[in-house]
């Protein structure tokens, strides 16, 4: 058989049909609101019943930059960001220190403990976290926003850094003494290096966890804390979808970027259970 | 033979390396929850005084039911689609077509964006202006007018689940790659066609994987909050109620009693789940 037969006759069959465009219906599924977001945040007069925009045009990103603040909202973005994840690894080091690694009674009702705040919505203690944050002020200071963050993100971080302190084998750093280390020798050429990946990677969650963080900043924040998603929320709420488009885009380049440098690593098999979005 | 001082010692130390956690935990999630609580007894607006009219609501006022069942509604139809659409995708990735890696890395779009994004997306493209519809009056000759999909029930199930059937995916898709084939291929030698390994022996294997997957998608669809705030329209559930009646109607008792009950009702799915979880291959 001719190789063009092959392939007209594989095309035709009636199951591979089925199954690709089964596939392609589902990744259409998936990536087209992502799509059409990019493409209305270019676009210029484009109030739908086409398929593309009449022109396209910087203008929404300008706007969002130039009337909407973006690059102060990014600023206090990252910089709640910034002090969530500091809180929260500071947090997580001794923690997951001692869950790794030392003797606890019933670890596994602790672990469960700590891990509760992921499982419930945040708006059920949302409520109480704001009445408190009333009281001692901490409402639209970048404290406060990043305390209510800390919420979220520390047990990632527990649960991390717990994992990493686990499986650091001591006789590593036994073998290294023998060998005639030092104990400083011994923590900055044997301990950091094997702990610096799970260190990392629990800053990239607690940072992603932060950076996105809605609903706790929708009960903390003020006119002084304004994040990028609350600032797409407003956005969106005052009917400017384009400039929504614009803004949304900006807040999703960095999560990209990270699924982008990630994706090697990951098997999403593996990723489930305990992964609570915004 | 330990010195009993050792151990005193010891425990000591563990206690101090927890408290951080134990600090956050306490200051930042059980107090708040506390507060709650109480708040949730107190009639409104004050600061002493105990009632239950806040959650006699639930059993009287009707608006109140309305609310349960929206959201619950939502929550079951969200989660039966899911499962819907994760068997037979899980079951195509499983044979890895061309171009698997890219689907399965799709799957995890929906949990690595926030859903504020996504939901902004939704409606962006289910709207009546939007390419869905514009598709679906392409290719569809009897079709006159734009369909309604935002703001109505059935686009809210199609939007839950979009974004929380990965959950049900995932776990799917590794019960079904932890399947030994040898299993499939016994039944079709003893003479069994393509659909009935499928039926009798592939899906009963990995029914507790999809059942875990599928009460984690309830679990986020009926503790959903950022995407009914937005693309809700006039259907409010749980979430939004709590978020309105604290903010913009100021009853913050309400909002407590409400945020209790879903609290309680999401502890009580948590406790199903790791029921299911710890269930062996039935």
């Amino acid at each position: 058989m001719t190789l063009a037969r092959q392939y007209v006759r594989s095309i035709l069959n009636a199951k591979n049909l089925l199954v690709y465009s089964f596939l392609l219906g589902f990744l259409l599924y998936m990536v087209t609101p992502f799509l059409i977001t990019l493409f209305n945040s270019f676009g210029k007069g484009w109030y739908g019943m086409r398929w593309l925009p009449q022109g396209w045009t910087l203008n929404w990103y300008k706007w969002a930059i130039e009337v909407a603040d973006i690059p102060v909202i990014m600023k206090n973005t990252l910089i709640i960001a910034g002090l969530a994840v500091a809180i929260s690894t500071l947090i997580a080091l001794p923690t997951g220190w001692a869950l790794g690694r030392r003797r606890i009674p019933s670890k596994e009702l602790l672990t469960a403990l700590i891990l509760l705040p992921r499982m419930i919505p945040p708006i059920t203690f949302a409520l109480g976290v704001a009445k408190i944050f009333y009281g001692l002020h901490l409402v639209d200071t970048f404290l406060g926003v990043a305390l209510a963050h800390v919420a979220l993100a520390a047990p990632y971080a527990i649960l991390v850094l717990s994992a990493t302190f686990e499986g650091l084998d001591e006789r590593v750093l036994e073998a290294s003494a023998v060998c005639g280390a030092s104990p400083a020798q011994g923590f900055f050429y044997v301990i950091l290096p094997l702990i610096l990946p799970g260190i990392l990677s629990s800053i990239i969650f607690t940072f992603t966890t932060s950076y996105n963080e809605f609903t706790m900043t929708l009960m903390t924040y003020g006119p002084h804390t304004v994040t990028l998603p609350v600032r797409t929320y407003l956005a969106v709420g005052e009917g400017y979808w384009e400039v929504s488009s614009a803004m949304a885009v900006i807040l999703i380049i960095p999560s990209l970027f990270i699924l982008f440098l990630i994706q090697r690593q990951l098997q999403p098999e593996k990723l489930v259970g305990g992964f609570k979005g915004v | 033979m330990r010195i009993p001082g050792h151990r005193w010692r010891e425990g000591l130390l563990t206690l101090l390396l927890l408290s951080p956690g134990l600090a956050g935990f306490f200051g930042l999630f059980f107090y708040p929850m506390l507060l709650t609580v109480i708040l949730s007894f107190r009639p409104e607006g004050k600061e002493t005084g105990w009632t239950l009219a806040h959650y006699a609501r639930f059993l009287g006022d009707p608006a109140f039911r309305d609310v349960l069942s929206l959201t619950f509604s939502l929550a079951v139809g969200a989660t039966v689609f899911s499962v819907l659409l994760s068997l037979p995708l899980a079951l195509v990735l499983r044979e890895k077509p061309k171009g698997h890696r890219l689907f399965r890395l799709s799957i995890l779009l929906p949990m690595m964006m926030p859903h504020l994004i996504s939901a902004l997306g939704l409606l962006l493209f289910w709207s009546k202006r939007g390419w869905a519809n514009l598709f679906l009056l392409t290719v569809l000759p009897f079709l006159k007018e734009p369909v309604a999909v935002n703001y109505t029930i059935p686009g809210l199930i199609l939007f839950y689940v979009w974004l929380f059937y990965p959950y049900t995916c995932l776990t799917t898709l590794s019960s079904l790659e932890a399947l030994d084939r040898s299993i499939e291929e016994a039944a079709e030698v003893a003479g069994a066609n393509r659909l009935q390994v499928l039926w009798h022996i592939v899906l009963p294997l990995i029914r507790p994987g999809v059942l875990a997957g599928s009460v984690l998608t309830f679990m986020m669809a009926f503790g959903a909050f950022s995407v009914p705030l937005v693309t809700g329209g006039n259907y409010r559930p749980l979430s939004v109620q709590i978020f309105t009646h604290a903010t913009l109607y100021l009853e913050w008792s309400a909002a407590s009693a409400m945020a209790v009950v879903m609290a309680i009702a999401q502890v009580t799915f948590l406790t199903i789940y790791m029921r299911v979880l710890r269930k062996p291959i039935a």
